[in-house]
């Protein structure tokens, strides 16, 4: 079917622009490029979830992360220097204990993710009102708590950036 | 030809993942590593949206727990920044290795 050779071919396209633009956050020298390809990144993450079949999420991740989160992160770099030494050492004494460690987690993740194989179930473009259901049948009380816990996170940066003397 | 295995998205998820650990470990910018704490974070959302396509429940808990943590990310850039902010009032610099004033 050529539908499904064109939802590998975008999967393909989708976890490559992931990939290389997180590496250039990582490696970008100019802050300004690194947060621009991290909204790069959360838009390819955003085509991820359409193909999961998760609009809402993916309409989620669009508003929050590439509309808010982006451009507070770019008030932030707007406030502060960039700093000339950008990076920490690459290669430091402890890097072969931390290979020993990461590398049984990396095999595991590959392995794991490999056999894998199940498909996506259910049915594409109605994940909205199971989604309403549920956060607001079966998950009140905690979505009471995280608005609170907002509103609890505006008044603390307010009151963490306010100057003393006013 | 089947559609994309979900095991892929969780492969996909965890290499977002170790580049975003990647990420605070190598970088000194303080403003950086919250970034690559986004990128975690946003691993963590793609692996619990690709777990939760599993099952053909009706409803859509791992998506739930997906907007759970937009929240703590709006949250933890809001607050994290606000830290950053005025600690730069403090010291001017944002290198977390010249950030040594409240060591004991």
């Amino acid at each position: 079917m050529s539908f499904d050779v064109l939802e590998l071919a975008f999967f393909g396209l989708l976890t490559v622009g992931i990939v290389s633009a997180a590496i250039g956050v990582v490696l970008a020298n100019r802050i300004t490029t690194a947060a621009l390809l991290m909204a790069f990144t959360f838009l390819n993450v955003a085509g991820m979830f359409v193909l999961l079949g998760a609009e809402t999420i993916a309409a989620f991740q669009v508003l929050i992360y590439v509309g808010a989160i982006t451009v507070l992160i770019l008030y932030g770099v707007m406030f502060t220097p960039q700093n000339p030494r950008a990076y920490a050492l690459f290669f430091q004494r402890q890097t072969p204990w931390a290979a020993l460690f990461v590398a049984p987690i990396g095999i595991f993740v590959a392995v794991y993710s490999l056999s894998f194989r199940d498909t996506a179930t259910g049915t594409k473009g109605h994940d909205l009102e199971p989604l309403a259901t549920s956060v607001f049948r079966d998950f009140g009380f905690p979505f009471e708590i995280a608005s609170v816990l907002l509103l609890a996170a505006m008044i603390g940066a307010i009151v963490l950036v306010r100057r003393e003397e006013d | 030809m089947p559609t994309v295995p979900l095991g892929w998205f969780v492969g996909v998820s965890a290499v977002l993942f170790f580049i975003g650990t990647a990420g605070v470990l190598m970088r000194r910018n303080a403003v950086v590593i919250l970034m690559c704490v986004e990128l975690m974070l946003n691993a963590a959302n793609l692996a619990l949206v690709a777990f939760s396509r599993r099952s053909a429940s009706i409803d859509e808990r791992g998506s739930v727990f997906v907007v759970f943590i937009f929240v703590i990310a709006a949250a933890e850039v809001a607050v994290g920044l606000a830290i950053i902010l005025s600690a730069y009032r403090n010291q001017p610099t944002v290198d977390v290795d010249e950030m040594h004033r409240m060591k004991g």
